[in-house]
């Protein structure tokens, strides 16, 4: 399997007002093409650093950083992010809203439009093309971030505590196209959450970081025997309760153990 | 539906209720004043000021009073606006600039603009450009606090989401950081119209030669009481229609916010 996002000993620190703050400490793992990779840590311990650290958004003052074997220096073509909050631009329509990415490359307007409205319509919004995203939900508002992001075809997707906004069962089917969707075209994923369920149920592995620095404390592979179907089931599946029981050991959850 | 009627009866009942008020009030002046109840001095009849805006009407002279008054806000206005929105942008982007200019603007924002206008009299006359300088002044600073703290506070996470998908500096500006002020930019052209009217006046009842402070003023130091209130009502229909103008300019800045579907 080829490596496409390799992290090797990044270190993080935040400057302080009174003392610096030290977010990552030591960090090293590698997501493989096509796979989805979770990682889970308690609040603080430097999993949206992460995400932005990948993304370009700050420069590593320790350790290295490569997506697609380059070294990450900004942002770049081959990385799209999710973030919790919805970010679409709230005076876009829809259809303007999944343009964006091809407008910044500068593809034709014509050529753009026509993109962006057969991937709404490929993703089940058709007829909402020409809403502006506070006439949506919040579960219709991440899918159009999902197909803004795919509209400009980048190979590694990184979610930022993506689902956690959406309401229980949107959340759920929510996640479920998501997998589809990204196994499909075969995306390499890092998620960042703080919700072990989802974690079990979308990833192939999930990657536990401890408190304040995080650093990398364990490494799971998810595996069913019976294979996993959709994100729905996997709750379902004997093995789940183990990885679960095991991860939330791992995480400490303020001293409460299974 | 029935909720629907009620509410179109009590906006029935509302309008008819203002137009007794206001039936009552003229009718008060007028039976006030022909009676000399109210003294004339201090009063007008609605009579009488229909008849001073008759005669001003005809010689041509009301016409004239408003439109200089017209030109001098709107020709501030727009300078202003424009002015203050450039600024307030530039120094967003400029941070070293704005922390050394910034605090001097604020410094002249506090003065009122009563207390500049018989400096600004001094410098461009008592003709019409020294008004026009006071609105300038007024509408400037209102919009270029509102959008230079707008475009400092733009939403991180939008930036960042726009960054990544790969926009540079300029794109950055012009796709996210302008259009995220442009709420900002309308609420201070609504809050500056109202001040750059308020500076107008200021300036011609300081000195002028023509204008709708300049008529009100001159009407009050000759003991015209009709053509004051004819005045004060004028000014006050003034207001409105730049307030409404403004508010068309501002539904065009932030459609998206009035609208589900365009």
């Amino acid at each position: 399997m080829k490596p496409k996002i390799v992290i090797e000993q990044v270190g993080y620190h935040y400057p302080g007002r009174r003392q610096v703050v030290e977010a990552l400490r030591d960090v090293s793992f590698t997501c493989y093409e096509r796979e989805i990779v979770a990682v889970v840590g308690p609040s603080g311990c430097g999993k949206s650093t992460l995400v932005s650290l990948i993304a370009g958004l700050k420069a590593p003052p320790s350790g290295r950083i490569l997506v697609n074997d380059s070294e990450v220096s900004g942002p770049s073509d081959d990385v799209g992010v999710i973030f919790q909050r919805s970010t679409l631009l709230p005076w876009r329509s829809v259809v303007e809203n999944v343009e964006l990415g091809l407008e910044l490359r500068g593809v034709p307007s014509r050529v753009r439009h026509e993109t962006a409205l057969d991937l709404i319509r490929k993703y089940g919004l058709g007829g909402f093309e020409r809403k502006y995203p506070h006439a949506l939900s919040g579960g219709m508002q991440k899918r159009v971030a999902l197909i803004q992001t795919l509209a400009f075809n980048p190979a590694v997707l990184l979610l930022d505590e993506a689902f956690a906004s959406l309401d229980a069962q949107t959340r759920l089917l929510v996640e479920d196209e998501f997998v589809r969707v990204s196994r499909e075209m075969g995306k390499t994923v890092l998620m960042v959450t703080h919700d072990i369920s989802e974690a079990i149920s979308m990833a192939d592995r999930v990657i536990v970081l401890s408190a304040r620095p995080g650093r990398v404390k364990a490494n799971y592979k998810i595996q069913f025997e019976k294979g996993r179907g959709s994100v729905l089931e996997v709750p379902s599946l004997p093995e789940y309760s183990e990885y679960f029981r095991t991860i939330w050991d791992q995480l400490e959850v303020s001293g409460v153990s299974f | 539906m029935a909720a629907v009627t009620a509410l179109r009866e009590t906006a029935l009942l509302v309008n008819t209720a203002r137009g007794l008020v206001l039936l009552a009030m003229a009718l008060a002046l007028e039976v006030g004043v022909s009676r000399r109840i109210l003294d004339p001095v201090f009063f007008s009849s609605p009579s009488q000021i229909y008849t001073a805006f008759v005669t001003m009407f005809q010689s041509g002279t009301l016409q004239r009073h408003v439109w200089i008054t017209f030109y001098e806000v709107a020709l501030g206005f727009a300078t202003g606006a424009i002015l203050g929105t450039f600024c307030g942008l530039l120094l967003s982007r400029l941070r070293l600039v704005a922390r050394i200019v910034v605090p001097f603007f604020m410094m002249v924002y506090g003065l009122p603009s009563i207390v500049l206008a018989p400096l600004f009299i001094l410098w461009f006359g008592i003709g019409v450009m020294s008004k026009v300088a006071i609105s300038v002044y007024v509408i400037f600073f209102s919009v270029f606090i509102a959008v230079y703290m707008g475009a400092l506070y733009t939403d991180q996470e939008l930036i960042d989401a726009v960054r990544v998908m790969g926009a540079s500096r300029r794109q950055l500006f012009f796709k996210v950081i302008l259009p995220a002020t442009a709420p900002q930019i309308y609420a201070a052209l609504k809050l500056g119209i109202g001040l750059a009217l308020i500076g107008a006046i200021a300036g011609e009842f300081i000195a002028a030669r023509a204008g709708l402070g300049y008529m009100i003023f001159f009407a009050t130091g000759t003991l015209d009481t009709p053509t004051v209130y004819l005045g004060i009502i004028i000014l006050a229909l003034f207001s409105v229609i730049l307030q409404e103008g403004v508010n068309l300019l501002g539904r065009a800045l932030v459609r998206w916010k009035f609208y589900d579907e365009k």
